[in-house]
């Protein structure tokens, strides 16, 4: 039975994206709830299987009993699990927020497609996850990426439609990249499954050089322009700042990690430590991650909207993640799966604590934040704590996040990343700070000052509050979860 | 959420005034003083052995059980750390609705403090409290408290006691007072935590909740100029908080232990590694402790904050810089106790021991010039502040750099930190009485004070001849050790450090000329008309001055006390030649003619500073605007940028005009560093941003093709 779990919980998300449409008639509750349901049902059987990985040892699973050579094989160890349990956790969290505010923005007879989309994006996550095969997680990828386009353009203006388009014909060209890298390695080898790639690329490195050279090449470029790896990260800050409150939180906390983890897998269990290590591929990432690591945060300085700051603040993460992957050694990867989770922590409460502002005061530029702080304490609260995780204060996540980022920098001898990691701390705190001290030191002309639970609905603050303990929590006490993270990092060699 | 309820009108509730002698504040928390002290003498003189008070707790029964209890409780650091953060829960409580329950709740958590740090006594006499918590922050924090960590407990403890009985009758002038006390128990919270850590990580923690929250406190005013000090406050600490960061992580990463025992071993063999980590590590506390190149922020919060912050902030906070630098110093950069006096680790702490002493050379000079500068009383203190704890790390650096032979030294720099604690706090409460009585803080525009307030004038003139150094005063004791610190750095060690004791004595002229300045302008001329109406009354202001000035005339009368109770043990524990010890430190004699000499020669050269500077308006220079870093680096930026734009697209160059122009601005107190940073960020991307997200085809194009041909040319290497 608890074999059969992963490809439940791929068809449970399909249904229901399926079933929305016929609970049109009905109160919308219904559909709410139901959803909810749903995902408590993967949570569980999430759970479930990780413990079945962690204690039993990791398990294939063959879709319509094909053999591995023709048809689909999942493949379910710590690593696949574990992100699975991420991004449902961080989901629901999401998703409850996402029932209260209503998806700002968004017309009201859209809020079924929403959900629809929603769930389809969730299928399509996860498919990306479990799969052991390239090209069915090309296909997942096309799935994630046509829904996103779907989720940015949903709100029906026109800056919506434009950043839509732009990320639609830069994730094209992304998924094309990839493709092209897929077939080159299908040239060689005569397989799409992950492990069967794997054996004939390393067989064939020394016959066909220039094939598997370029297909890296190629793979880690599609990958990187649909990460938002920095010079590909043109499309991110529009995108995420015009899409609904929630969506965004998704986009910037969830979706963009998922690439980055389809990243991780075409690096290290396809090509292998030795090839990339070969072609250089390290020194490549860890420039890109250096160079988005600064301009990202400059970027985001500058900017006066505070959901394209966040945004650009996420370039500037990913920069981070991409810099643990770079490294190419056990504890380097450990410390980038630490950082997706802790950015998407932070990410999350800070895209769902300014979507607070936004739906109940109206307000998107960084300069009006004068005394908001007062008239929203909780989802300022929530803000602050993000952005000290960001700025690498100790007690959250963000300070382990730095801490083992470095670590793993001197071990791989690299002290002059130690220097950008210290200096992009510094340059997020000189953005985030001056929101957090405006909100909560200056007088708002017009409000007087009397700090009271701002009135917004309770499954918007909920998630909040959850969110912001959980940064605490997990920064407190983040042995667990790395001990967990070392066993996904050992499952990808 | 009720915490800010009241906000705005919070200090101006009425203050009920009970009727009776012991109903009315002042009474109660002058008798919580006088209880804290009483019980500190007697419980000091019990553990010594005296007057037979500890065979007395023995005797009887139930109280040698709480006793014992008590002395041996192995979670007394998390219990001292914790009640702070309890008061601050019970003010948020209970304080609502009067400041009277409210401020009594906050003398009665710091005076609970006091006594449980005393019952620490008894096991850091022996061994050290030691505590460890295992899986917090992935490390793992651990506390430790020795006979440095219990010195620098007490004094700070104590201190905090007075300046909170002090803050319940100055915050009535002020607004937001809930918020301020709350924030002041978080900041005490961390203080203690910082002084208790038992290894880098758990220092490090409690450094950055300490910083943060008291930029709270530093920017409470909330005008425009406690904005701007609070910026420089924050970004100048959390430069530092990184910069421990890293040495902690390159600490961690070679030695694999943070604790501050560790590290003798491999640290001797690490190369050039180990003066960076400690390089870094001074950087970083030596911002908080105001060292000369980086004290920038420290002048302009200092003034801003309320007065019981200033003096906290003065009197406690920067010595945890110096406490800081000390500890890192004596754990890891000291050799194992025992060794012999040639161990090879000597080396290293010689090398940076001679930097640290010219470091407090430089940032004593520096501070005092500017003092005498200054016109604004707190600005003047702060600048004092910075010349101070130059004396306390030039101490350290003797410390260091004499190797087993450095006690010296290290008492002068314990001790001058817990002096400067005493009278820079007392100076900050009396300019704070000041500023309460006359709304005024330019010492040039009062005088004539001493009638109106006696008792100030009599504590002033008491800190001002503590800070001076005045025989039988407190500052005498530390000023001379530390004199024959450097001395002794000159004697056995460079002849370069000759120099450095004659800058010492320069400098300790310019503190007596700068405290007869203020002494003279504040209390003595003639009084201005319009403070002849102040009526002041007995209050909790005078009774924590009082206290204060006292101690400081105990000490000075009373040398030996504080030697022998909490500086000798500390030389003991440590690796220096025991035999310097009993000899220079235990046999130290106070008062002997050399030292009355040279204390005449400083004060006569003070007086001659006074007369002179005033005589020829040296107080009031002003420093060229083109010295400042902000002008240095902004303005040929701008230059390049504005021409290079100009010669690229001629008249439709894009840049605004406006906000380019900004950036070269002479004047640096409108638009500070940071500022002109982001000014920077915002023409970069105006310029461009949009032209990036254009070319994204371009992008692509260039970097697959970059990385193929990168990988191709690395193949064929």
């Amino acid at each position: 039975m608890i074999t059969q779990l992963p490809i439940i919980n791929l068809l449970l998300f399909l249904g229901m994206a399926l079933i929305i449409p016929l609970f049109k008639k009905r109160s919308f509750s219904l559909t709410t709830n139901l959803g909810l349901g749903v995902l408590f049902l993967v949570w569980i059987s999430s759970i479930v299987l990780l413990y079945h990985v962690i204690t039993e040892g990791a398990f294939y699973y063959q879709l319509g009993n094909y053999d591995r050579m023709l048809g689909i094989e999942l493949l379910i160890n710590t690593f696949s699990v574990l992100f699975s349990l991420f991004i449902v956790s961080l989901v629901i969290i999401i998703y409850i927020y996402s029932t209260g505010d209503a998806t700002e923005g968004v017309a009201e007879k859209e809020y079924g497609r929403y959900y629809i989309l929603l769930f389809i994006l969730l299928f399509a996550m996860l498919g990306i996850l479990y799969t052991n095969d390239l090209f069915n997680t090309y296909v997942f990828m096309e799935i994630l990426s046509i829904t996103t386009v779907s989720i940015i353009s949903i709100k029906r203006k026109k800056e919506n439609y434009t950043a839509a388009f732009r990320y639609v014909m830069l994730n094209e060209v992304g998924s094309l990249s990839y493709l092209f890298g897929v077939a080159l390695l299908y040239m060689i080898t005569g397989y799409t499954n992950i492990e069967l790639v794997s054996e004939g690329v390393q067989s064939g490195w020394s016959l066909y050089p220039a094939n598997i050279l370029t297909a890296i090449g190629f793979m880690v470029t599609g990958i990187g322009i649909k990460a938002a790896i920095f010079p590909f990260h043109i499309w991110l800050p529009d995108a995420h700042s015009t899409a609904p409150s929630s969506s965004s939180a998704i986009l910037s906390a969830v979706v963009v990690k998922v690439y980055i983890l389809i990243m991780i897998k075409i690096l290290f269990r396809v090509f292998g430590i030795d090839i990339i290590q070969a072609v250089h591929i390290p020194t490549v990432l860890l420039v890109i991650a250096s160079i988005g690591m600064i301009m990202g945060s400059i970027f985001a300085i500058a900017q006066t909207d505070v959901k394209r700051m966040l945004g650009y603040s996420s370039v500037a993460q990913i920069g981070y993640i991409v810099m643990g992957i770079g490294m190419v050694s056990m504890l380097g990867l450990q410390a980038a799966f630490f950082h997706i989770f802790s950015h998407g922590l932070m990410k999350a409460a800070l895209f769902l604590s300014v979507g607070a502002v936004i739906y109940h005061k109206k307000i998107r530029n960084v300069n009006e934040f004068d005394g908001i702080g007062f008239q929203m304490p909780v989802a300022m609260f929530v803000f602050s704590i993000a952005a000290l995780g960001m700025i690498g204060v100790p007690l959250t996540t963000g300070f382990i996040s730095k801490l083992n980022l470095g670590l793993a920098a001197l071990d791989a001898g690299q002290v002059v990343l130690i220097v950008v990691l210290i200096v992009s701390g510094f340059l997020n705190a000189l953005y985030y700070l001056p929101i957090m001290i405006s909100a909560f030191l200056k007088d708002n002309k017009d409000q007087q000052r009397v700090m009271r639970v701002e009135k917004i609905p309770k499954t918007m603050l909920v998630p909040l509050v959850v969110l912001g303990g959980l940064i605490i929590a997990i920064g407190l006490f983040p042995g667990e979860l790395l001990s967990l993270l070392e066993a996904a990092a050992l499952s990808l060699t | 959420m009720g915490l800010f309820k009241k906000e705005g009108k919070t200090c101006n509730m009425p203050y009920v005034k009970k009727k009776g002698f012991f109903g009315s504040f002042t009474i109660q928390s002058s008798l919580v003083v006088l209880f804290a002290l009483v019980f500190i003498a007697l419980f000091i003189i019990g553990v010594r052995g005296d007057l037979g008070i500890l065979s007395f707790v023995q005797d009887i029964y139930v109280l040698r059980v709480i006793y014992d209890f008590l002395i041996h409780l192995a979670i007394l650091p998390v219990i001292i750390i914790a009640f702070p953060v309890l008061g601050v829960f019970g003010l948020m409580l209970f304080g609502r609705n009067s400041c009277n329950s409210r401020d009594m709740i906050v003398i009665f958590m710091t005076l609970f403090t006091i006594l449980f740090t005393l019952f620490m006594y008894p096991a850091v006499l022996e061994e050290g409290v030691h505590l460890t918590i295992p899986s917090i922050l992935w490390l793992g924090i651990s506390f430790s408290v020795d006979m440095l960590g219990f010195t620098m407990l007490m004094i700070t403890s104590l201190l905090w006691l007075l300046v909170m009985v002090y803050a319940h009758e100055y915050m009535k002038k002020e607004m937001h007072c809930n918020r301020f006390f709350v924030f002041m128990g978080i900041t005490y919270s961390a203080v203690l935590g910082t002084i208790m850590a038992g290894d880098l990580l758990t220092l490090f923690l409690f450094f950055e909740i300490m910083t943060f929250a008291s930029y709270m406190l530093v920017i409470h005013g909330q005008r425009e100029d406690s904005y701007h000090a609070g910026y420089n406050y924050i970004f100048m600490g959390i430069i530092g908080g990184f910069a421990i960061l890293v040495a902690m992580m390159l600490l961690y990463f070679t030695v694999g232990d943070l604790a501050f025992t560790s590290g003798i071993a491999t640290l001797g063999e690490l190369g050039a590694m180990k003066y960076w980590i400690i390089g870094l590590l001074v950087f970083g506390f030596g911002i908080k402790a105001g060292m000369a190149p980086v004290h920038v922020w420290l002048p302009r919060a200092h003034p801003v904050a309320p007065t019981p912050a200033s003096a906290l902030l003065s009197g406690i906070m920067i010595k945890l810089g110096a406490y800081g630098i000390l500890r890192v110093a004596t754990s890891y950069y000291f050799p194992l106790e025992g060794t012999p006096g040639g161990d090879p680790v000597w080396l290293t702490t010689h090398a940076v021991g001679s930097a640290i002493i010219w470091l407090g050379i430089i940032t004593m000079a520096v501070g005092v010039f500017f003092a005498l500068q200054q016109s604004n009383i707190k600005r003047m203190l702060a600048y004092h502040s910075i010349s101070q704890m130059g004396y306390i790390v030039m101490g350290i650096g003797v410390a260091l750099y004499l190797g087993d032979l450095g006690a010296m030294g290290y008492a002068g720099a314990i001790y001058h930190i817990i002096n400067h604690a005493l009278f820079k706090s007392l100076l900050f409460m009396v300019a704070g009485v000041v500023f309460y009585h006359t709304g005024e803080s330019n010492m040039y525009k009062l005088g004539g004070l001493w009638r109106k307030l006696p008792l100030t004038a009599t504590v002033c003139l008491i800190a001002a001849l503590g800070i001076s150094g005045i025989p039988l005063f407190n500052g005498f004791i530390s000023k001379s050790i530390l004199h024959h610190g450097i001395v002794e750095a000159h004697y056995y060690g460079h002849g370069l450090f000759y120099y450095a004791e004659l800058i010492f004595i320069v400098i300790s002229a310019g503190t007596v000329a700068s405290f007869i300045k203020l002494f003279y302008y504040v209390f003595l001329r003639k009084m201005p008309e319009q403070y002849k109406s102040i009526k002041p009354e007995y209050n909790n202001l005078d009774t924590a001055m009082a206290v204060i000035a006292i101690i400081i005339v105990f000490i000075g009368l009373n040398p030996r006390f504080i030697m022998t109770t909490f500086i000798v043990p500390q030389l003991n524990s440590m690796p220096y030649s025991s035999e310097f010890v009993q000899t220079y430190i235990v046999g130290l004699t106070f008062f002997t003619t050399e030292d009355l000499l040279t204390m005449l020669v400083v004060v006569i050269m003070g007086f001659g500073i006074f007369i002179f500077g005033t005589k020829f308006h040296l107080f009031h220079l002003k420093i060229p605007y083109w010295l400042s870093l902000e002008y240095l680096v902004f303005y040929p930026m701008n230059w390049v940028i504005r021409n290079a734009c100009q010669l690229m697209y001629g008249d439709e160059c894009k840049y605004n005009e406006k906000t380019l122009k900004r950036l070269a601005l002479k004047n640096n107190k409108e638009i500070g560093f940071l500022d002109r940073f982001v000014i920077m960020a915002n023409v970069f991307n105006v310029r461009y941003e949009g032209r990036m997200i254009k070319s994204d085809a371009f992008i692509y194009t260039v970097f697959i093709t970059g990385v193929l041909v990168f990988m191709l040319v690395m193949r064929a290497l």
